[in-house]
């Protein structure tokens, strides 16, 4: 741990620490544009120049470049330092056009900054600056060169860190120009984080430009409800709008950056046909009225038949409390009839996963440091898309990345990948924990093999799973595996992708609960009457979507919170507005099972642009805002509980009622969360796996989940919109020819439940004689279950 | 000349590629060949040198439009790079660029209208010895004077003419 001295003030370091970041921990801020502790030190920009008065290194330095020693005595305020900077800024300011008022970096601006803190005030460069033209680099990046001052980050990031490939700087001298080689969209997930790297305004946020002034923006910690990862975001909103969303830090989780999901899936808070008003039977009222009426019903609904005709229904996108409380509401009202998650799959994997993880968890960290990932099952740039990026920090340091998967899992790394069936995958990983090379044929008991040897060699091993393809058994035999093939000397790690933002906290709350087709059972036969939806949408993410709508018709009562246009709050009979993540302070656990807080960051209302339509908001006096009715999920549930509304009160008595959930009482979102280390329970075995469809064709389809376009609340984000796929199925290439088919062709995809017209997407990587095809929200692909398997006929269209 | 470079050159290019640990070696030796086959590197050459090496097409690109004596956009049949940094500066470049400029009829960044010259101010050329100085092809004329000037534009239009 070097000692040094840095503007006569001592501080100790740890070993490796760069002097500029010595000197930040002093409060001392040395102006720089090329450092960020992501992408590491270059010393290109020579701004953070320091003298180095004394000790092993003396004379004029880069502080990025010099690690702290021994020693060390450092001035940031010395003469000749101060005159370096100065000069280095004015020369990083030539060509730099005077447009901060039209500038969207406005006040936000690293290039103001350090212009100010390098003590350039006055141009004395008269003469022409160089010009370029934009390109269009797609819907999420705007790109305005003349303002570029050759940092090099925005390539460092997208290239280095993101592993784009089609971002690069061109010329060089004044000519240096960044983009791509033709304009077109950037094809990176990533590519959002170029926004925030870049220190001025040369790439700004296309869906964000010309709104809103940072200091006119709201802006509070909060945690990505895109995924079960918890990355950290800080949406910023203005005008009863959210309007953005940029990278949170936090080192366990996302680090620095964040995914363009993340990024730009914050619209759905916006959704022009989200609920925001209270209703009793079709008729809009107050929302306590809407509470009141919907406790004395589910009460009445107990009287008469029985606690246990009332259910209740949880959701990954509700907040812990919430779904707390729920179990709570399910208890005072006598019911058993509880779970949270209509998925069956997804729901029995969230449980086993909280049982079985214990202390192989792993964090997004632990991934960018490990030495050798092993993914079952598991598509991180579909169901988790960080995690992906993660993976590709641990191969920059020198780790090895291998993928089991019948699809063709897309990585923005090298990877060794092999193709296996989908059902054979928990069998595969209870042979792999074993050892036991039986189960394979000849090519893969050589694969695996070659695997277990690696794995033995490997410090930081850790494998990854996806709860859509593993089900609960692959997740089961996944911590089974990692618990065998750990020793005394090295833990092999789990992490497990799951569905939703807080699917962990609903597996830890599940218990031996019913599974949701359970429940469904239950209502088709007369036994549940009432329904209490939070957050989720039965009649669209239960395992059969026909089934449950046919079953849910039956309801007498259905009350439904939610913040989002679904299909059960529509058909609701009392219906709760409830305040979408953006818009409360609450928690989530994630899928390594960390507790994480956010704050509100706008309070829920009709955006302006909404209710002025373009022009100013209308004149006329109300009390209230149009449109704030929604209240924040565990507010409305404490309401139906009798209880005190005030967050604070709702944690203490959550903790007090279930010491697993104490955690509550400490998280604050100035920390990067607490790892809970409690363990669920597992579901019940004996429990039906859901109906098999009838066998309508010879191949066998498994559907999985995109990108964009298979996420609820992204899927309702407008600026993701243009890069949700239109319905496809993927296909082995020799498997297409065998079929009579090509890339590009029109396709008639018939399942069990209908028809529908496909585009032929081929890929080598997949599972040779495999149909894939995602889930997608509000097209025929809708009803698909991610992580089933399908009988299907696929039939080339002929053009009538 | 449709082809951008004969298919014995590709393939010789992508054997080479396939026998060493960074085919990035090979960039610039391709976009020199397809220059000196095609005249110049229109884009589908920055493709052809990807696919050929196996690279991205970014990759190559970022090298293409690096250096300035590979033609990005098309040019006439020489390209004439002037000089115009320190030493060919104080020893009288500008009056060497005027001169050419006269006698050629364009300015910096244009071709003549037959097609025969580009012409174009370069960075040091690295005859400072030779100052003032500017590059033909791969031919480099130092201690130039306007009447050198002419002679040497007479001798590579007389090669032009017989190229053809």
């Amino acid at each position: 741990m070097p000692k040094l001295t840095i503007d006569n003030l001592q501080v100790t370091v740890a070993e490796g620490t760069n002097v500029l970041e010595a000197a930040r921990a002093l409060d001392i801020v040395i102006p720089h544009f090329c450092y960020h502790e992501a992408l590491g030190a270059v010393g290109a920009c020579r701004l953070c120049a320091m003298m180095f008065v004394d000790g092993p290194v003396k004379g004029l330095q880069m502080a990025c470049m010099i690690k702290a020693q021994d020693g060390m005595v450092v001035s940031s305020t010395d003469p000749d330092a101060m005159d370096l900077r100065r000069h280095v800024i004015e020369w990083t300011m030539i060509n730099h056009p005077h447009d901060c008022p039209v500038c969207d970096e406005g006040g936000e601006c690293q290039l103001q900054e350090m212009t100010v803190a390098g003590g350039h005030g006055v141009r004395r460069y008269t003469g022409k600056k160089r010009t370029f033209s934009n390109q269009n680099l797609g819907p999420f990046v705007q790109q305005e060169m003349n303002r570029c001052i050759t940092c090099y980050r925005c390539v460092r990031t997208y290239r280095d860190y993101c592993g784009g490939s089609d971002y690069g700087v061109f010329g060089s001298r004044n000519r240096v120009f960044y983009g791509r080689v033709q304009d077109g969209s950037l094809e990176s997930p990533f590519s959002g984080n170029i926004i925030d790297v870049c220190p001025t305004g040369v790439l700004t946020s296309k869906p964000f430009r010309y709104k809103t002034r940072l200091w006119d923006l709201q802006e509070a910690p909060s945690v990505c409800p895109h995924c079960s990862l918890g990355c950290a975001t800080v949406p910023g909103g203005r005008y009863r709008d959210v309007q953005r969303v940029r990278a949170g830090i936090n080192r366990e989780t996302n680090g620095f950056f964040i995914c363009d999901r993340g990024r730009f899936g914050y619209d759905h808070v916006n959704h022009p046909q989200r609920p925001r008003q209270a209703r009793v039977d079709g008729q809009p009222v107050m929302i306590d009225k809407a509470v009141m009426a919907a406790r004395q019903r589910v009460a009445e609904m107990a009287r008469e038949h029985g606690p246990n005709s009332v259910a209740f229904l949880g959701s990954s996108r509700a907040s812990l409390e919430a779904n707390a409380l729920l179990r709570d509401l399910a208890s005072t009202t006598g019911s058993t009839q509880l779970v949270f998650e209509a998925h069956h799959g997804r729901d029995r994997a969230a449980r086993t996963l909280v049982a079985r993880l214990g202390e192989h968890a792993r964090s997004q960290e632990d991934i960018r440091q490990s030495d050798l990932i092993i993914l079952f099952g598991a598509d991180p740039l579909a169901e988790g898309p960080m995690l992906a990026l993660a993976i590709r920090q641990a191969v920059r340091n020198g780790g090895r990345v291998v993928v089991i998967d019948p699809r063709p899992v897309e990585l923005p790394c090298a990877a060794t990948h092999l193709p296996l069936a989908p059902e054979r995958l928990p069998v595969i990983l209870t042979a792999f924990g074993r050892g036991d090379l039986n189960a394979f044929d000849a090519r893969e008991r050589e694969f695996f093999a070659s695997l277990i040897e690696q794995l033995h060699s490997a410090r930081r091993p850790i494998m990854v799973g996806g709860a859509d393809l593993l089900g609960d058994k692959g997740v089961d035999a996944l911590c089974s595996a990692a618990a065998e093939l750990s020793t005394g000397a090295r833990s092999v790690g789990v992490m497990t992708l799951l569905a939703g933002p807080n699917s962990f906290g609903g597996g830890l709350l599940a218990g031996d609960g019913p599974g949701f087709d359970t429940l469904l059972d239950a209502v088709h036969e007369g036994r549940v009457h009432a329904l209490v939806c939070l957050e989720s949408d039965p009649f669209r993410e239960a395992m059969d979507p026909a089934r449950a709508q046919a079953a849910l018709g039956r309801l007498q009562l259905l009350v439904s919170i939610d913040a989002t246009p679904s299909l059960a709050a529509r058909r609701a009979d009392i219906f709760l507005p409830a305040r979408a993540n953006a818009e409360m302070a609450g928690s989530y656990i994630n899928n390594e099972g960390r507790l994480q807080a956010f704050l509100p960051v706008i309070d829920p209302g009709l955006p302006i642009r909404e209710t002025g339509a373009g022009n100013h908001p209308p004149r006329e006096f109300f009390q209230e805002t149009p449109g704030s009715a929604p209240e924040a999920d565990w507010w409305l549930l404490a309401q139906l509980l009798e209880r005190s509304a005030n967050l604070a009160e709702v944690r203490k008595t959550i903790a007090e009622n279930d010491e697993v959930l104490a955690g509550l009482l400490s998280i604050t979102t100035e920390t990067t969360g607490l790892r809970l280390t409690a363990r669920g329970v597992m579901p019940l075995s004996a429990e039906k796996p859901p109906l098999h469809a009838a066998a309508v064709g010879i191949l066998t389809l498994l559907v999985t989940t995109a990108p964009v376009g298979s996420h609820w609340l992204a899927h309702l984000s407008s600026p993701l919109a243009a890069t949700e796929p239109q319905p496809y199925v993927c296909l082995h290439p020799d498997h297409a020819d065998a079929l009579g088919l090509v890339a590009g062709d029109r396709a008639r995809l018939t399942t069990h439940s209908g028809h529908c017209q496909v585009v032929i997407r081929l890929s080598a990587q997949m599972m040779n004689g495999l149909v894939l095809t995602p889930q997608l929200w509000d097209t025929a692909l809708e009803g698909m279950r991610p992580g089933s398997l399908l009988d299907c006929r696929l039939e080339k269209e002929t053009k009538a | 000349m449709t082809e951008l470079l004969p298919q014995n050159q590709i393939d010789s290019f992508k054997a080479r590629a396939a026998a060493i640990a960074h085919p990035h070696e090979l960039i610039v030796d391709l976009l020199r060949a397809i220059q000196s086959h095609y005249g110049w590197v229109p884009d589908d050459g920055v493709l052809l040198t990807a696919v050929t090496l196996g690279i991205l097409p970014v990759e190559v690109e970022e090298l293409a439009t690096f250096y300035d004596k590979i033609y990005r956009r098309a040019v006439g049949r020489r390209v004439i790079h002037v000089c115009d940094s320190i030493c060919c500066w104080s020893t009288g470049a500008e009056m060497i660029t005027e001169h050419l400029q006269k006698s050629l009829g364009i300015n910096f960044g244009m071709t003549t209208a037959d097609g025969a010259f580009t012409l174009l101010p370069s960075c040091c050329l690295g005859a400072c010895g030779d100052a003032p100085a500017m590059m033909i092809g791969l031919t480099t004329y130092g201690k130039l004077t306007p009447q050198q000037i002419d002679e040497i534009l007479l001798k590579e239009r007389a090669a032009i003419a017989a190229a053809d």
